[in-house]
């Protein structure tokens, strides 16, 4: 055997799993070449080490949600084997991937427009009729956008869940749905950067009692620092005066991180 | 996993108690990110399902349950680097990376040289770094590796030979740094 060949061996003799003939060869060989040899065992050395690296853990969690979606994936099997009523086939068209879900979209408006224009230009329909139809079809389009952002906020990855709240910028402020849905991620969702993301898109609901109301509940609720102080901008930005008590309360806890109690005092010399 | 291809699904959840760890370390291995890992391992269970058809008794499950991580993690990372920098930005400003320095507990020598084996590990190129986590963590036949990789068993202990070279004088490397 060549120093070459022994090469390709080393790491099936360092875990013993070289066939018989083989390892005599191999054996054979480090015996007579003392670079190779000295090489075997500082590798092998290293191989070893790499074993009893510690195994990382993943979270309780994992386990909580695997289950959960197997659950929602089975009762989904089910259904569709009954048959489903006209709304789950027709929701079954629905494409899962987000750029088709936005490509449907925008061929449906396209299609809409342009069904509403040719109607118009055939029957002559009057301004009235042509306001009515575009007002229907924003409604459909601002339809569309809500199922996007809801549906892409249940997903597991947090990138997909930063996409749908990044739609629901986009939400119609009456849309009590797409507010639920920000306001579950703020309290719920694992990701800082989505339950920040949520935060933000809140300024287009801003104008609803249940946003402020909820915005106040949520600031003692949380863990991260980042999270509150976004939820206290937000206060600030609402020009909410109802939080003063809430922020008072929050300046003088000493629990409560320190930059987040800076915060709330700056936020109180704005709002009183 | 035949039972999950028959439409057992509940079967789905015997390989996930069996497999979740590892593929978790596999992940973590690869990206050093916990939340991502988890989203992945997650990802690659219902990609099973959903790909259930494809798989072959004949073969190794291992082998099919990784070409499956790897395209997952693949897909992942194609589709971080499209997002919008904004998002991307606030993302990695926010991931919890798995820490690289060794803990107080690791105060004696042996642990010592394990803390600096795992930072050297960390810091070897990907494709080096995936194949000793498959090999050693994984506990993946050759066979089965090149099956994952697509490529022939001679050149997979080629390769893990190489990558043992590189994590060798990476270690060295760091030893120096820490020395001086």
């Amino acid at each position: 055997m060549t120093c070459d060949e022994s090469k390709i061996f080393l790491s099936e003799y360092w875990s013993q799993t070289l066939g018989e003939t083989q390892e005599l060869a191999l054996e054979g060989h480090l015996a007579m070449c003392a670079a190779c040899r000295a090489e075997s065992e500082r590798l092998g050395t290293l191989w070893r080490g790499l074993s009893l690296l510690p195994a990382e853990e993943p979270s309780a969690n994992l386990r909580t949600r695997f289950y959960e979606t197997l659950g929602a994936y089975r009762h989904g099997l089910e259904a569709s084997s009954k048959g489903g009523s006209w709304i789950q086939k027709l929701a079954a068209f629905w494409p899962k991937q987000p750029a088709f879900q936005m490509g449907l979209s925008f061929a449906l408006l396209v299609i809409g427009v342009s069904i509403g224009y040719g109607m118009r230009s055939a029957d002559k329909i009057d301004r009235k009729d042509a306001a009515s139809e575009l007002a229907t079809l924003r409604g459909e389009v601002s339809g569309m956008r809500q199922m996007v952002a809801l549906s892409l906020m249940q997903q597991q990855s947090a990138s997909e869940r930063l996409r749908g709240v990044s739609f629901a910028y986009r939400a119609e402020s009456s849309d009590t749905e797409v507010l639920a849905a920000l306001l579950r991620s703020i309290n719920t969702d694992p990701n800082i950067n989505v339950r920040v993301q949520a935060v933000d898109a809140l300024h287009t609901f801003g104008a609803n009692p249940v946003t402020r109301n909820a915005v106040m509940q949520s600031i003692p609720r949380q863990s991260s620092p980042m999270v509150q102080v976004a939820l206290i901008d937000l206060l600030v930005d609402l020009k909410e005066k109802e939080a003063v008590p809430e922020l008072r309360k929050l300046t003088t806890d000493s629990t409560a991180n320190e930059s987040v109690r800076q915060r709330a005092q700056w936020a109180l010399e704005r709002l009183q | 996993m035949a039972a999950v291809g028959a439409g057992e699904v509940s079967k789905l959840a015997v390989l996930f108690e069996r497999h979740h760890r590892s593929l978790f370390r596999y992940f973590v291995s690869m990206n050093r990110n916990r939340e991502l890992s988890e989203d992945l391992v997650q990802d690659v269970f219902f990609r099973m399902l959903r790909y259930r058809g494809s798989y072959d008794p004949e073969q190794s499950f291992t082998a099919w349950m990784y070409q499956i991580a790897r395209n997952a993690s693949i897909d992942n990372a194609q589709k971080r680097r499209a997002e919008v920098i904004g998002i991307d930005e606030i993302g990695e400003r926010q991931t919890e990376p798995v820490s690289t320095a060794p803990g107080p507990e690791e105060s004696a020598a042996s642990n010592q040289n394990l803390a600096l084996l795992k930072r050297a590990l960390e810091r070897l190129p990907q494709d080096k770094r995936e194949l000793l986590v498959l090999a050693r963590f994984q506990g993946m036949k050759y066979e089965e590796i090149a099956t994952v990789l697509s490529c022939e068993v001679g050149t997979v202990k080629v390769r893990v030979y190489r990558a043992m070279r590189a994590l060798e004088q990476t270690y060295f490397a760091l030893e120096k740094e820490i020395a001086s």
